[in-house]
């Protein structure tokens, strides 16, 4: 079934017109994905999809609906744009509802074809690897994925935003397990424009977490409660900044709850922290999810906040400036520290791969179960822990971050180094 | 069907779901979405491997041949791994049609109103909240399904949830937050979300609020705790319930040794119900898994020991059991995975008010936001409300924290058990794709440990 997406997408645009919208915005997507699949160690699966997702945003009299389908032919399109109908009718005026307006791109980035042979490459690479390198090691679940997107996005304000990206994508789940023990689980992975040049368990720190669960099987809780250091891997440091990112952008700017709503221009971090966008990472799309054409964006400069991010909506809801940006697509500077040197000034502590904790409090105070984690004494990485819990404010961690490494991992959507951060509350 | 594709492994579902979604932040409605998506999926397995498609919805037959077709030849080219036997899966043929017969859906407009009145209600008994938050949000799952064994059966879950979120500051200035949810079967017409049921909830939680104004820091270590009867069904969901998938027990978790072995208290028994619990029908009810297969219940621990394990059809036959039901795909470009459906932890005979009297230094834990297990029994869930208890006596509430513990231990520590029981139906389980189960439990009081300083 062959759509010729930026004619659908028009036509869409022009029945909203026609039901009466004063602004309306259509995007039309369709994704192509493959995936090979491997579980408990061995291949299982070859899946493939094929899916439309239609998404339609209807403003009147400035009330706002928005409405997502799969399907466009004239019932469909006739139930979906009714039932926006009744949605934006009912919907409480609010003026700072709009949809943007004059955007253009035209984006075309990264491999359209699939690659079965080399996904199944991949997989077979991983699987001789494991059995060679980490054999206590269980896969529970581990795939490769290729994905197409072609996307249309129009707006009655005159944006025509089109993107075909094309990327491959990974994820690698599971364990080490020996006799009757095992370790925890432990997971990663990321997108890339090409299967090639790189071992596949080179990529998004694979073998290096692969390795670390075979040394993760024995584990002992810590003997008592003290303040130290930890070293956060690229993993954990994603925890951090996902919280940083949430509080810089709707919900919090509008509820008021941000740390952050007053502070442009201050620093509210290390100064040897930056955090930047790369919008151009595989499998990120420079667009918005309300239809602006992204720009390179800086959000942290040596600790200090550049700005924040609100959508279209959120800046006319708060009057701050509007920033576009997407959730994916984030790099944190690397450090001038080798991660060997960054582990040994740490005189008590642990080095940290997974932050297992609920939501942080909107002020930024968490506490959490420390995952994946090895004790560090003296400098020296020691034994892995178990039943071991950290405690302290998101917001410090960011301030009190005292050694960035050099290394960092790049897993496509994220490119982050490891950090040692002082003073939280190991318990 | 088509007939070349008769006498193989292959099942085919025709997958709807809807979903609603609407949140109202200080009066703006900031979300007012409805999403429908609908698509046809095939499974294969041949040769020992699995080939799985998923394509638009169409009407045409031709179309159902192109999907069965695709997912036989992504089962037929995974044999570039080598040959090897394919198991000998359990046969899945339920017949059957499972809907719950909801009530006319409540209009955009009923919805709004409704909205409106709840913020207005905040607005005018509480002052000095810095923001409220409403969400609310309704979702209908209906799947067709048509197995090559002769399964034929239609199953229809819907779920419905509202949550209040009263957002406040702290002596500092901190802002500080407590929730309230509603959750059911059906969708938000089968709910009693009106200002007369969630008035006092909100009365409730702003008590809360005002208590967390002055809230102190947890002290991180063993402690006992009372769980509320929430806390409890996430226990038995995190803690106990995902380490008895079995396709987490093939993967390695611990719990693969220890069945017949003592894993909790003799005053705890935990059951996955299918769709039916002391004659009633449960929040999330699966009379039919994705795969075709009849669901039925699994008691995972009878009075502290470990008994079974909830299956797919690939792992009952890797384990030599016999399928449970517990196979379900979230949306139609989905594959079945092994997931929990309403787990639960029986109720026992304590009083909650005889548990808390009972403690003399430990914390009383009511709510909680998200909870996450692992493979060893390990588990964490976020308390975002808490308080001392002191002589046996609720004292200061305590800032956000976290449970954690092995849950065999925390499990073994239960020494009282609560003859309530409490079901919520809100959030979404992960593991690969999202799911809607339910989580029930009665209150524990248990030794387990708490972050803070």
């Amino acid at each position: 079934m062959a759509i010729d997406l930026q004619a659908t997408a028009a036509h869409v645009l022009n029945r909203l017109r026609e039901r009466g919208f004063d602004q309306a915005q259509v995007s039309l997507s369709l994704q192509l994905r493959h995936e090979v699949c491997v579980a408990h160690n061995e291949p299982s699966l070859l899946r493939s999809n094929q899916s439309y997702r239609l998404q339609l945003v209807g403003l009147l009299d400035s009330r706002r609906a928005d409405a997502e389908g799969t399907e466009f032919d004239d019932d469909s399109l006739s139930a979906i744009v009714q039932g926006l109908w009744a949605s934006v009718a009912s919907a409480p005026q609010d003026a700072a509802n709009a949809v943007s307006s004059a955007q253009s791109a035209d984006i075309v980035r990264g491999p359209t074809d699939a690659d079965v042979a080399g996904l199944a490459g991949a997989m077979r690479e991983l699987l001789a690897w494991r059995e060679r390198e980490t054999p206590t090691m269980m896969l529970e679940e581990a795939l490769a994925g290729h994905n197409h997107v072609r996307s249309t996005t129009l707006t009655s304000g005159g944006t025509s935003l089109v993107s075909e990206l094309g990327w491959f994508d990974a994820a690698v789940f599971g364990l080490a397990r020996d006799g009757a023990h095992s370790s925890s689980f432990n997971y990663t992975g990321g997108s890339c424009d090409s299967l090639a040049g790189t071992a596949f368990v080179q990529r998004f720190g694979i073998d290096e977490m692969m390795r670390a669960l075979t040394r993760q099987v024995r584990t002992q809780p810590l003997a008592e409660r003290f303040v130290g250091d930890v070293v956060l891997t690229p993993r954990a440091v994603g925890s951090l900044l996902g919280w940083l990112l949430g509080q810089l952008s709707d919900q919090a700017l509008i509820d008021g709850s941000s740390v952050y709503r007053h502070a442009v221009g201050e620093v509210v971090a290390s100064p040897l922290l930056g955090l930047r966008s790369r919008f151009d990472a595989p499998g990120v799309a420079p667009l918005s999810a309300d239809a602006f054409v992204l720009q390179p964006v800086a959000l942290l400069s040596q600790g200090r906040l550049k700005c924040l991010t609100p959508s279209l909506y959120g800046s006319r809801k708060t009057g701050l400036p509007h920033v576009p940006v997407s959730a994916d697509g984030w790099e944190l500077a690397a450090g001038t520290t080798p991660l060997a040197d960054l582990i040994g000034g740490v005189a008590r502590g642990a080095l940290v791969d997974r932050l297992s904790m609920g939501r942080p409090a909107a002020n930024g105070d968490f506490s959490g179960v420390i995952k994946n984690s090895f004790a560090i004494d003296g400098g020296q990485v020691g034994a892995a822990l178990s039943e071991t819990m950290i405690a302290g404010n998101v917001a410090q961690m960011l301030r009190d971050v005292r050694a960035v490494s050099a290394e960092r991992i790049d897993a496509g959507a994220w490119l982050l180094p490891w950090l040692r951060v002082e003073g939280l509350h190991f318990s | 069907m088509n007939t070349s594709l008769v006498g193989r492994e292959l099942e085919t579902r025709h997958h709807e779901l809807r979903r609603m979604r609407m949140a109202m932040v200080d009066g703006n409605l900031t979300v007012n979405l409805r999403t429908v998506q609908r698509g046809l999926s095939a499974r294969a397995y041949l040769d020992g491997y699995w080939g799985f498609a998923s394509a638009p919805l169409t009407a045409g037959e031709a179309e159902r041949g192109q999907v069965q077709r695709q997912a036989l030849d992504n089962a037929r080219a995974m044999a570039r791994f080598g040959a090897r036997p394919a198991l000998a899966l359990p046969e899945a043929r339920h017949v059957g049609r499972h809907a719950y017969p909801s009530r006319v859906p409540l209009t955009p407009g009923e919805c709004n109103e409704r909205l409106a009145a709840l913020q207005a209600h905040c607005k005018r008994h509480y002052p000095g909240l810095r923001s409220t938050r409403l969400v609310i949000g309704e979702e209908h799952h209906a799947k067709l399904l048509r197995t090559e064994a002769g399964g034929d059966s239609l199953a229809s879950i819907q779920r419905a949830a509202c949550v209040f979120t009263l957002v406040g500051e702290d002596a500092d200035g901190a802002p500080i937050e407590v929730d309230e949810y509603v959750t059911g079967k059906g969708n938000l017409a089968d709910l009693d979300w009106s200002l007369d049921v969630v008035a006092p909830m909100l009365d409730r939680a702003h008590e809360h609020l005002q208590a967390k104004r002055h809230a102190v820091a947890a002290r991180g270590g063993l402690h006992t705790v009372v769980l509320a009867p929430a806390l409890a069904g996430m226990l038995a969901h995190e803690a106990m319930g995902h380490p008895c998938e079995a396709d987490a027990v093939i993967g390695g978790a611990v719990t693969a040794t220890l069945v017949g072995q003592p894993v909790a208290s003799e005053l705890v028994s935990m059951v996955d119900f299918a769709h039916t619990c002391n004659g009633e029908e449960v929040m999330i009810p699966v009379y039919v898994d994705d795969e075709g297969t009849p669901a039925r219940d699994v008691v995972m621990i009878h009075r502290g020991r470990l008994t079974g394990f909830m299956h797919s059809r690939e792992t009952a036959a890797r384990l030599g059991q016999a399928p449970t039901g517990n196979a379900r795909a979230y949306n139609p470009n989905d594959e079945p995975l092994v997931r929990m459906r309403n787990t639960a932890i029986l109720p026992g005979t304590s009083k909650l008010s005889q548990m808390i009297e009972g403690v003399d230094d430990g914390y009383l834990l009511l709510k909680t936001g998200n909870g996450q297990a692992d493979s060893t029994t390990e588990f964490m869930f976020g308390v975002t409300l808490a308080y001392e208890i002191r002589g046996g006596k609720v004292g200061r509430a305590v800032r956000p924290t976290t449970v954690s513990g092995s849950a065999i231990k925390v499990l073994r520590s239960v020494d009282a058990v609560s003859d309530d029981m409490h079901w919520t139906c809100g959030g979404y389980c992960g593991k690969k794709q999202p799911m809607v189960v339910s989580m029930g439990g009665p209150a524990l009081r248990a030794r387990a440990h708490l972050g803070g300083e």
